[in-house]
């Protein structure tokens, strides 16, 4: 189990470029298995790298169809010419332009079918116009409302409240005088 | 093809920018400089050398018909090798390469490590032996240590999460260590080789 743990580790410092942790050291050298891991990990880039060239030498020579990459571009340069044109493409514009010219016309007969406005309509239009002009002329009867109500309201308040200081009077037998506002008192 | 010319001095990334700018000399040279790579590592996935010739062409003209969709802020190699695999589960799925054929990626239709010591003195029978642990396996140790990517960027290349990628390399080395051997005692650098010694003595 040391081991497995032991060999992940030195795996891990080898993908990381990072030292060995000291127990793994310690276990290397303690462990000949893990040592000669630790070692042939440690020297594989070297080995790998070292016989890559040769690997490649090995490689049979081939051709590369540098043809097939000028065609290649050849025909995605004429696939691109259409795209540019697109729109220029008959059929689609005249669609286009049918679908505007349908519109155009629909909104067209709209406008044309509301009818003019009547004398009546210019009447009651008039009327209308009138009526929210005469609002000013009604606004001082409604204040002039609105402060009788007010007037009453204090009024029976006031009944209301020398009622009750009579009742006080008698029976507590005092005398309760009714002081003026500062105000009125000068 | 010796390497000749202006380009031959750029890097793969400058010769990439150039070529997404339209200059087709530039994407010759990054095809110069891959072809053999890109057959090394597409070669075990496929029947025959052939197999792997046709989907080496088809991978540059496809590279080369969507050049324009080259993001530069990427490696070249990484979109060269995740385009070459899509085009090799492409071609599996439709047939091109049999399962039979695909049965080539086991061990025992591989070239010995001897024979490949023979063939060249310079080769320790490594990479063959990498070849044979299998599709995925050679993969991941061809990108790494062949082509140097991050796992970051193995990652992006074979679809797959980087943790699934640190597994794999780690199952890849340890297969490879039994089939191979340890790593003989010259191969390892002296600085190493010292570091070994004191694991051992500590």
């Amino acid at each position: 189990m040391r081991c497995f743990f032991a060999r992940r580790a030195i795996s891990r410092a080898e993908d990381r470029g990072t030292k060995l942790p000291q127990w793994v050291e310690r276990h290397a050298g303690r462990c000949g298995s893990c040592g000669d891991y630790a070692r042939f990990t440690a020297s594989l880039k070297e080995r790998l790298a070292g016989e890559r060239p040769a690997v490649l030498d090995a490689v049979p020579e081939f051709p590369l169809n540098e043809a097939a990459w000028a065609a290649a571009g050849d025909r995605g340069a004429q696939e691109r010419v259409p795209r540019r044109r697109f729109v220029l493409r008959p059929l689609p514009a005249a669609a286009g332009a049918l679908v505007v010219l349908a519109a155009g016309l629909a909104l067209l007969l709209v406008a044309l079918r509301e009818p003019a406005p009547s004398a009546q309509d210019r009447t009651a239009a008039l009327a209308a116009l009138k009526s929210f002009t005469a609002v000013p002329d009604r606004i001082p009867g409604v204040v002039t409302e609105a402060e009788f109500s007010l007037e009453k309201e204090r009024r029976i308040l006031e009944k209301e409240l020398s009622s009750a200081v009579e009742y006080l009077q008698a029976r507590l037998n005092i005398k309760i005088e009714r002081r003026e506002p500062r105000g009125k008192s000068t | 093809m010796a390497d000749q010319g202006p380009n031959a001095e750029k890097t793969d990334d400058e010769l990439a920018r150039e070529a997404r700018a339209g200059s087709r000399r530039s994407f010759e040279e990054l095809a110069r400089r891959y072809k053999r790579r890109l057959f090394v590592y597409l070669r075990p996935r496929v029947g025959s050398d052939e197999d792997a010739e046709d989907l080496v062409q088809e991978t540059f003209l496809k590279l080369y018909r969507n050049i324009g969709s080259y993001d530069p802020e990427f490696r070249f190699s990484t979109w060269l090798y995740t385009s070459a695999g899509r085009l090799a589960i492409d071609a599996y799925r439709k047939g091109a390469a049999s399962k039979d054929k695909l049965a080539g990626e086991s061990a025992a239709e591989l070239p010995d490590p001897a024979a490949d010591r023979d063939r060249d003195p310079r080769l320790s029978g490594l990479w063959a032996a990498a070849r044979g642990l299998g599709g995925d396996r050679f993969r991941v140790l061809w990108l790494r240590y062949g082509e140097d990517l991050t796992i970051d960027e193995i990652a992006a290349v074979l679809g797959r999460t980087k943790l699934a990628v640190r597994i794999l390399l780690h199952r890849a080395r340890t297969s490879l260590m039994s089939i191979a051997g340890p790593s003989p005692a010259r191969t390892i650098a002296p600085a190493k080789a010292a570091d070994a010694r004191g694991a051992r003595s500590g």
